[in-house]
């Protein structure tokens, strides 16, 4: 472990950017909103800003991105197929813990299954992740209920902790501890490493206060949801509210769902796009000639929560698939963000009954 | 993390006939041109592949050849976007092929059983394969039935291959239609009629079973009402699908991926997915 300076900080960045493009979050002056993007400046980049608006998930599988290109002439009927390379090797400087706890979902869903995403490979096999430590949990933070939070425990380069005047450097992989080295760093000493379990702590008792807006009693509803032991009036319920925007499938670290489509460019070449799709559309499932399995709204709406939070889907990811960044529960119109989802099912399976 | 296969990139095939089966759907016969592609090129029963028709787009399609000895091809209805330009081709013209996926049916399971096919219209194309493979096995499994019904004799698939199977001993071949028709000399009614016709064995045996929802519903309630074990029938699901292996997750039904986990299924199985077939 390391220490490093709390005005020297972004001193790291400035050495990642000789290798990496380098991504964090800047807050927009006008709204005060967080955006975690590539900075044009290290310095632009805030450690103390909120949660950035969407999720990291659009760094490691962009929105839309382009995963093939061909050429097809249909004359002389020659095809020139083209895997697209994504060379740029990318760091993530100053990720919450929730995030990438995200980063991981996919990581397990894209690279651990029967076969490799060798797409998301390539973003994923040259990246550096910094992540920061939340020493005060936001409004709508929960990552205390789903096990990824506020300090990450696996799966970055470096994680920082502020412990006061300086930041405690806790190095996850050989990249990590080589770029500390390089940079000639002071080691830390065991009281520093104690300061840190004590912020973690404060961190925790404070969820309480300064958590208001959410609260997911995860572990309680797995169980229910699994079994699939909730009442049809509940789903309906929640999928009464549900405007089929897709914005809480779009804003989750964790939703990987994504649809392809071949678009043709004005000369005879044609690019391969793979975009963000979400389960709550009607198309999603529609298949050719019209039939479509999968009808009602609640039909398709309860799908997203037992990607969720069913123990299934949950040994794909060794963890549940939310993980505690409340952005859903911000962008739902309808109010059926995943805490506001295991509240009612709560409450159904306390009081047997959902409109008293 | 170190070992992968690319399976983004597809493989270039020529269309080296086309042939009309019925009214909305054609066999297209294909030839990969990379000739090492063609010999690496093993399927199972039941797998499908991903077809791109080049600026059209992609779609998932079942696989009616025989693992052995049979002529690469598949078979496709004109029903959405890409399908209807996969029609407009001519042979020579060329498609991507990515593939093949999925389970496939059991073939080492179901030796020493009855083996006993219920199709319904261009259900026939997934089983087809079967079919074939189990019928150049012929000696290794019991009685063979093949049950097939459409609504007119001008929508039976594969007749040269039906009037091929007849001659072949030890096959019993049913085929239905909706309503009598001129000319019609075989069956005429619904295909779940034949269960009861064709006297199907319960017992050691295997039904595999493939159709619009309607007809599947009412077959697998008469196989069961003879005494049929729901695991010994066995299905194979269609749905939407995008990449095939597994990660657009377009093709779940509830805790499974019909590209990885199936497409084929046991009725057992089918039952407890808790969605419409």
């Amino acid at each position: 472990m390391f220490l490093i300076k709390k005005n020297e900080v972004l001193k790291l960045a400035q050495e990642l950017e000789k290798s990496y493009a380098v991504y964090g979050p800047v807050v927009e002056k006008e709204s005060g909103q967080a955006f975690l993007t590539k900075v044009d400046s290290v310095n632009d980049i805030d450690l103390n800003a909120p949660i950035p608006a969407l999720p990291p998930k659009s760094v490691v599988f962009p929105q839309i991105e382009k995963i093939l290109g061909y050429k097809y002439d249909r004359n002389s009927k020659n095809v020139d197929i083209k895997m697209v390379v994504v060379p740029q090797a990318k760091a993530i400087f100053g990720l919450r813990s929730c995030d990438l706890a995200g980063i991981q979902c996919l990581d397990r869903f894209f690279l651990g299954q029967e076969f490799v995403d060798d797409v998301y490979l390539l973003h994923r096999k040259q990246m550096f992740i910094v992540t920061n430590t939340c020493t005060k949990p936001f409004a709508q933070c929960f990552c205390a209920c789903t096990d990824s939070g506020p300090s990450a425990k696996e799966g970055y380069d470096l994680n920082l902790t502020d412990i006061g005047d300086s930041y405690l450097i806790e190095v996850g992989s050989d990249k990590g501890k080589e770029l500390c080295e390089k940079m000639g760093l002071q080691k830390s000493e065991a009281a520093h490493a104690a300061e840190k379990v004590k912020v973690v702590d404060k961190s925790l008792d404070s969820f309480e206060k300064e958590a208001v807006e959410n609260k997911a009693w995860i572990s309680r509803v797995m169980n229910r949801i699994t079994t699939g032991f909730i009442k049809p009036q509940v789903w309906e319920f929640i999928g009464d509210q549900c405007f089929e925007c897709g914005a809480c499938s779009f804003v989750c670290p964790s939703c990987s769902c994504f649809n392809i489509e071949d678009f043709n460019k004005p000369d005879t070449a044609v690019d391969r796009m793979r975009e963000w799709d979400s389960c709550s559309f009607e198309g999603y499932t529609r298949m050719a000639g019209d039939h479509n399995p999968r009808k009602p709204i609640e039909d398709r709406r309860n799908k997203r929560f037992f990607c969720k939070l069913s123990y299934s889907q949950s040994k794909k990811y060794l963890r549940p698939g939310c993980v505690g960044c409340g952005r859903c529960a911000w962008v739902c119109p309808g109010d059926i963000g995943l805490p506001n989802v295991v509240t009612y099912v709560r409450r159904e399976i306390t009081e047997r009954e959902i409109n008293e | 993390m170190s070992e992968y296969k690319v399976i983004t990139v597809p493989e270039v095939a020529v269309i080296k006939e086309i042939k009309k089966e019925i009214e909305d759907t054609s066999t297209f016969y294909l030839e990969f041109e990379n000739p090492e592609v063609a010999k690496n090129f093993k399927i199972k029963s039941g797998q499908f592949i991903m077809c791109t028709i080049f600026g059209a787009g992609e779609f998932a399609v079942s696989l009616p050849p025989s693992p052995e000895n049979d002529r690469f091809h598949i078979s496709v209805r004109a029903a959405g976007k890409v399908t209807k330009v996969l029609h407009s081709l001519q042979p020579g013209d060329k498609v991507g092929i990515r593939g093949p996926f999925g389970n496939g049916f059991p073939f080492d399971e179901i030796k020493g059983k009855n083996v006993i096919y219920v199709a319904g219209g261009i259900g026939i194309i997934p089983l087809r394969s079967s079919i074939v493979h189990v019928l150049q096995h012929r000696n290794e499994f019991g009685r063979v039935i093949v049950l097939y019904g459409a609504r007119t004799p001008q929508d039976l698939m594969y007749n040269y291959n039906i009037d091929e199977w007849r001659k072949i001993e030890g096959v019993e071949i049913y085929t239905t239609i909706d309503s009598p028709a001129p000319g019609w000399k075989y069956e005429v009614g619904f295909v779940n009629t034949l269960v009861e016709k064709a006297k199907v064995p319960v017992d050691n045996s295997v039904a595999f079973v493939c159709g619009p929802p309607i007809m599947f519903n009412s077959v697998i309630k008469d196989l069961v009402n003879r005494g049929m074990r729901e695991e010994n029938i066995i299905s194979t699901l269609e749905r939407h699908m995008k990449c095939g292996i597994g990660k657009c997750q377009h093709c779940a039904i509830g805790r499974t991926l019909v590209c990885t986990d199936g497409p084929v299924y046991t009725y057992k199985q089918i039952k407890t997915l808790g969605e419409q077939i």
